[in-house]
């Protein structure tokens, strides 16, 4: 039998992830996304970075198939949300920037009504909350009114809650806003092993350091449009920016015109100075030379991290 | 029948247990919608103190309410009653008519409260696309929103229905008073309920749209009135009609006529009178929930004649209601000739066409404020965020 032969229904779609092909979106005169390109492969966590009003949120929503684009399509694992949007539900947690959550009710009870609405069997509910609570840790609290859990610890209920019924795709707005620095280890790691449990995770995120730790690739949006499509290899792979300070600033100087490279006093505290450097092999042998030179070198390390990189390059293009 | 199955042709015939299954899961979503926001409204305080103020508000009129009317019977016995003078009717007919006009107006008040913040609040505090985004479909979600405000509203007449059995209990009433009358309350209560959550779905803003609710049960109640009064001077009309001759005149002779019997006889040639056709615009009573209420509840049994009886509240609003939508044709004397019903026999009702026009409004806003709740959304209430 032929796979043409097998009845739509019962052809399992695959965890492809999600992915969204010239999506646009407008809200009365404002172009909030224009033809924009996304793709999150599952089994890996993919960021998208832009700078605030990007259309981050926007392109999320649709995503999360809340929001209708005006045109363009958009699929979840192969399945459209304006046709199969009960399907689609089953495999999207969504976590909203917005910190919405049912004051009165305890964490225990809102992850409980929220595996109700998806319609999670009766007699497994109770260990799948326990089984979250555990993971964000809030335990202790889970017999709490939400309303006297701190900001982070809302944040963390609110990641439970888009976990609650397993999703294969995962998009999570602003998720390391408001997490103290355990909290987002915890989170890196939570992401970490939910990519590789095969889910097709989306961060959204301005900390772009927290980002180069956990992301395999990124998407940069600006006013609207896709700007740049890369995994962190290849970011990584475009050069980043070094600070180097020494003892000696006038010796450390006087060594990288020797060695014929471009570098620009650091904008830093301490006298530094920083230069481009296309991989990391050339950072180490010039560090090699530096100290085999006898300068005194105090500190060598990249100034920013990959993504931030290509983040402030865009935002240079862009001036 | 595995053969039969795989053929092509028309679609096979729905499995009856996935249907039953799938009413069930529709219905389940509804009640878990409803748990949770019962969970969100029991457990705040200012709807126990709301429920409170109500029952001692209640209370204190019920108490006026019987005090007033033991006053007037102390006056009313110092005086020498005339002959065929009827025994009064015990305190509970005027206790239940002044208590079911505070219960309606206090349920007025009340139901916007409890219904026109219930999607958009939900929108402002940003936890309705919590729902969107689950399994749960728009209806589900609207229909739990208005059972849970209506059950809340409930509860509020809960809370009256002691006074009104109360009044039940004083005598000149029966069960089935307050019976029909609670129904009746419960059913103008969801009717403003679900005009509450249609409006709240499609309004941005919750203050706004609890403004727009109590502007709309305020063009209910004395708008429609206002309507019906204005309305009436444009539907000036003729009926052809002969003189009435009264009969009974003269005092003492012969006998009265029994309640509801005609006192006239009609004779002469048919003539053009000029009327007001209020058969026409009489529908705009009917929007009316007052009208409604009282056109709904039976009245007790009258053995004499109206002549000495002024009826009470509930009957003269039905009443009235009743002859504005007979029109001229039912209620002017001698109209083609006929000899016309009096008061008390205007059987026509009025208030079903009131309640097709009231769950008709409640039907529409709910039904705009559903298309506003799919998703993926399509257009976007201006000025709102989605999440």
């Amino acid at each position: 039998m032929s796979v043409a032969e097998i009845p739509e229904t019962t052809r399992a779609p695959l965890a492809s992830g999600v992915s969204a092909v010239g999506v646009s979106r407008r809200f009365g005169s404002v172009h909030a996304v224009e033809h924009m390109d996304f793709d999150a492969p599952a089994g890996r966590v993919t960021a998208l970075i832009g700078p605030n009003g990007a259309g981050k949120t926007t392109l999320l929503l649709m995503l999360a198939s809340l929001l209708q684009p005006d045109s363009g399509e958009i699929t979840v694992d192969g399945l459209d949300p304006a046709r199969d949007s009960a399907a689609v539900r089953r495999r999207l947690g969504w976590m909203p920037d917005t910190l919405g959550v049912w004051e009165s009710l305890t964490a225990r009870e809102i992850l409980v009504q929220m595996a109700r609405f998806y319609r999670l069997p009766r007699s497994g509910i109770e260990a799948r909350v326990a089984e979250l609570l555990a993971l964000v840790r809030l335990e202790d609290l889970a017999d709490q009114p939400a309303r006297v859990l701190s900001k982070g610890q809302q944040q963390r209920l609110s990641l439970a809650r888009a976990l609650v019924h397993d999703p294969s795709v995962l998009l999570l707005d602003e998720p390391a806003a408001g997490l103290d620095p355990g909290s987002r280890v915890e989170l890196r790691t939570l992401l970490r092993n939910l990519a590789a449990a095969g889910k097709s995770v989306v961060v959204s995120s301005h900390v772009l350091s927290e980002l180069d730790e956990i992301a395999d690739g990124a998407v940069f949006v600006n006013q609207g449009r896709t700007v740049k499509q890369q995994t962190i290899e290849e970011a990584a792979q475009q050069g980043r920016r070094y600070a180097i300070t020494a003892l000696d600033p006038a010796a450390l100087a006087a060594k990288l015109t020797e060695l014929g490279l471009e570098f620009q006093a650091g904008s830093g505290r301490r006298p530094s100075v920083s230069l481009m450097l296309s991989h990391d092999d050339g950072a180490a042998a010039l560090l090699r030379d530096l100290v085999t030179a006898g300068i005194a070198v105090v500190s060598f390390g990249p100034a920013s991290g990959a993504l931030e990189e290509t983040y402030m390059s865009l935002e240079t293009e862009r001036k | 029948m595995s053969v039969e199955k795989t053929l092509p042709g028309p679609a096979p015939v729905p499995d009856p247990a996935a249907g039953r299954a799938a009413v069930a899961g529709y219905f389940g979503g509804i009640r878990d919608v409803v748990v949770l926001e019962m969970k969100q409204r029991l457990r705040s305080r200012g709807w126990y103190i709301m429920l409170g103020i109500w029952f001692v508000v209640i209370a204190l009129v019920t108490a006026l309410t019987w005090a007033g009317w033991n006053a007037s019977m102390e006056v009313r016995n110092s005086m020498p009653v005339p002959d065929g003078m009827p025994e009064p009717d015990g305190p509970g007919s005027a206790i239940f008519e002044v208590v079911l006009a505070f219960v309606l107006l206090f349920a007025l008040l009340v139901a916007p409260a409890l219904s026109a913040n219930a999607v958009n609040g939900d929108r402002a505090g940003g936890t309705l696309a919590i729902l969107q985004i689950t399994l749960l479909t728009p209806g589900q979600i609207l229909w739990g929103k208005f059972c849970a405000a209506w059950l809340a509203a409930i509860a509020f007449l809960a809370a009256s229905a002691p006074f009104l059995i109360f009044a039940v209990l004083l005598g000149g009433l029966t069960p089935g008073h307050v019976l029909v009358s609670l129904v009746m309350l419960a059913v103008e209560v969801a009717v403003i309920c679900g005009i509450g959550v249609g409006i709240s779905a499609l309004a941005g803003r919750p203050l706004f749209s609890i403004v727009v609710t109590y502007l709309t049960v305020a063009a209910l109640v004395v708008g429609s009135l206002i309507a019906f009064a204005l309305g009436v001077q444009l539907t000036q009309g003729t009926v052809m009609a002969n003189q009435p001759q009264y009969k009974g005149m003269e005092y003492g002779s012969g006998t009265m006529p029994g309640p509801g019997e005609p006192t006239y006889t009609c004779a002469g040639p048919l003539v053009e009178q000029d009327v007001l056709r209020t058969e026409r615009v009489a529908w705009l009573l009917a929007l009316n929930p007052y009208v409604v209420v009282a056109d709904a509840i039976p009245y007790p049994e009258r053995t004499v004649t109206p002549y000495y009886y002024s009826g009470g509240m509930i009957e003269n609003i039905s009443q009235g209601a009743r002859a504005a939508i007979a029109g001229p044709e039912g209620t002017y004397p001698c109209a083609n000739g006929q000899v016309q019903p009096q008061y008390l026999k205007q059987g026509t009702p009025l208030w079903p066409l009131g309640l097709v026009l009231q769950i008709g409004l409640g039907g529409l806003l709910l039904r705009l404020g559903w298309r506003s709740l799919r998703t993926p959304a399509r257009r976007l209430a201006l000025g709102t965020r989605i999440a």
